[in-house]
């Protein structure tokens, strides 16, 4: 069973204008890069594999459980997909704290007590000090880190990275990147990974699809990346 | 002589009964466009502008003609034994109506401004639509959106003229404040007008000075 199947067109217009991208891609485990410059379509693709977008044609699957099918008519609504989602930006609730942010998902009764699973989290990706924080006081690989533990803490099936380290400086990106390397190698998730730096891709990636004018033009292994750097 | 607070506690009656109804109305089709495109947007924004936009004669003629006893709602209520016209409910109906807008066009802005990343967010993490607009939209947006509650409520204690037409002035049934007001300064008795004066004045300054603390000092950084 593979962890993501997909095959889909999808569109959005604003302003007149319109973009579309033609996607083809599949992750059996690891993290899958999504690799290709800015405006190529990879935003797009996560955010129709989420459910903020329809696809025009297509389906799409993850874990064998079909999340949309265009000729079916079928579409799982967003909250039923089970994809922890990590934006760029925006990215934490400003109007609670770090635990609440990171509880935000769990059911009520786990919200007022926590479960041990949870605040182990907090220790796995460094953030116990900053458990009383408001958003806005935090840096950006700090937001990041609290962005990721809330995905993390209602066990999805997929991890959908939309360039997490874009607004993060470059040391604080290196120490996230190792940080997000080793929790992803532990836990094994399997993860959709943009970005248009190569050396993240290289840095996180087990395989690659290439984006290019919004369409998937190639599909391996990194080396692939070795031509497009 | 009729009792001098009567016209008080029946405006406030009439405006918290107006907002009961308003609120959950106006929040709903706040949220209702600005989460949406739809073709009928527009349409929507122009009908509930409308009691705004017209004199508020004109808009408790409309009233007449609906709940009057030979208009289309009217008509059936007074089938069943029901009136509304020159009655307190009339009254709160005309606040009702004019303190839509009012509270529609402050909530809608404060809800379009909590960010679409957010909304998705809610949603990845398994809230069901209704939580997502409980946890995520309201909480984002609840400085417009009680901004707007108590620019509704001073609107709909202020509201004279749709009432006069609809609920009449009735001495110690439907004279709201604003009535009283009116009524007081045609028999030549300023004084009696002057109370009346005061504490609209008072709860008009009030409303001001919660509003204005109430909106963000500074853009909040987004985390």
């Amino acid at each position: 069973m593979k962890a993501v199947e997909a095959r889909f067109r999808a569109s959005v217009s604003s302003g007149g204008s319109a973009f579309s991208v033609e996607v083809e891609l599949e992750l059996e485990r690891g993290v899958l890069v999504l690799f290709g410059p800015s405006g190529s379509g990879k935003t797009l693709c996560l955010q129709t594999l989420v459910g903020s977008i329809d696809a025009d044609e297509g389906q799409a699957s993850i874990c064998g459980q079909s999340v949309f099918d265009v000729a079916r008519g079928s579409k799982l609504a967003t909250h039923l997909r089970r994809i922890g989602y990590v934006p760029q930006h925006h990215s934490l609730f400003p109007f609670c704290d770090v635990t609440a942010n990171v509880v935000f998902g769990l059911p009520r009764a786990q919200r007022q007590r926590i479960p041990a699973e949870i605040n182990a989290l907090f220790e796995e990706l460094g953030i116990d000090h900053l458990r009383g924080s408001m958003p806005e006081s935090l840096s950006g690989g700090e937001r990041q880190r609290v962005a990721l533990a809330r995905a993390l803490a209602v066990e999805p099936r997929l991890l959908v990275l939309d360039e997490p380290f874009a607004s993060i400086d470059r040391d604080g990106k290196e120490t996230l990147v190792a940080m997000l390397k080793a929790l992803l190698v532990r836990r094994g998730l399997p993860t959709l990974l943009v970005t248009h730096d190569p050396a993240e891709a290289r840095s996180l990636g087990d395989a690659v699809v290439l984006f290019n004018r919004g369409r998937t033009v190639g599909f391996g292994s990194l080396d692939a990346l070795a031509g497009s750097a | 002589m009729t009792d001098p607070f009567f016209p008080v506690w029946l405006s406030l009656g009439v405006a918290l009964l107006a907002l009961v109804v308003t609120a959950p109305l106006g929040i709903g089709l706040a949220w209702f466009q600005a989460s949406r495109q739809h073709r009928f947007r527009g349409l929507i924004d122009g009908l509930v502008l409308m009691p705004m936009v017209l004199p508020p004669s004109v808009v408790g003629l409309f009233l007449v003609w609906i709940f009057g006893r030979r208009g289309v709602v009217g008509h059936a209520l007074e089938s069943v034994g029901v009136r509304l016209v020159f009655t307190p409910w009339a009254a709160a109906i005309a606040s009702g109506v004019v303190a839509l807008p009012v509270l529609v066009k402050a909530a809608q802005p404060a809800m379009e401004a909590v960010p679409q990343e957010l909304i998705l967010i809610g949603r990845t993490l398994g809230l069901p639509p209704h939580e997502v607009f409980l946890r995520v939209v309201l909480r984002g947006a609840w400085r417009g959106i009680v901004t707007g509650l108590m620019l509704a409520f001073v609107r709909a204690i202020g509201e004279f003229g749709a009432t006069l037409m609809f609920a009449g002035n009735i001495p110690g049934r439907t004279n709201t404040m604003p009535i009283e007001i009116w009524s007081a300064y045609q028999g030549g008795e300023e004084s009696r007008a002057f109370r009346y004066v005061l504490v609209l004045t008072a709860l008009g300054v009030m409303t001001v000075f919660v509003s204005a603390r109430l909106a963000p000092s500074k853009p909040r950084r987004l985390g």
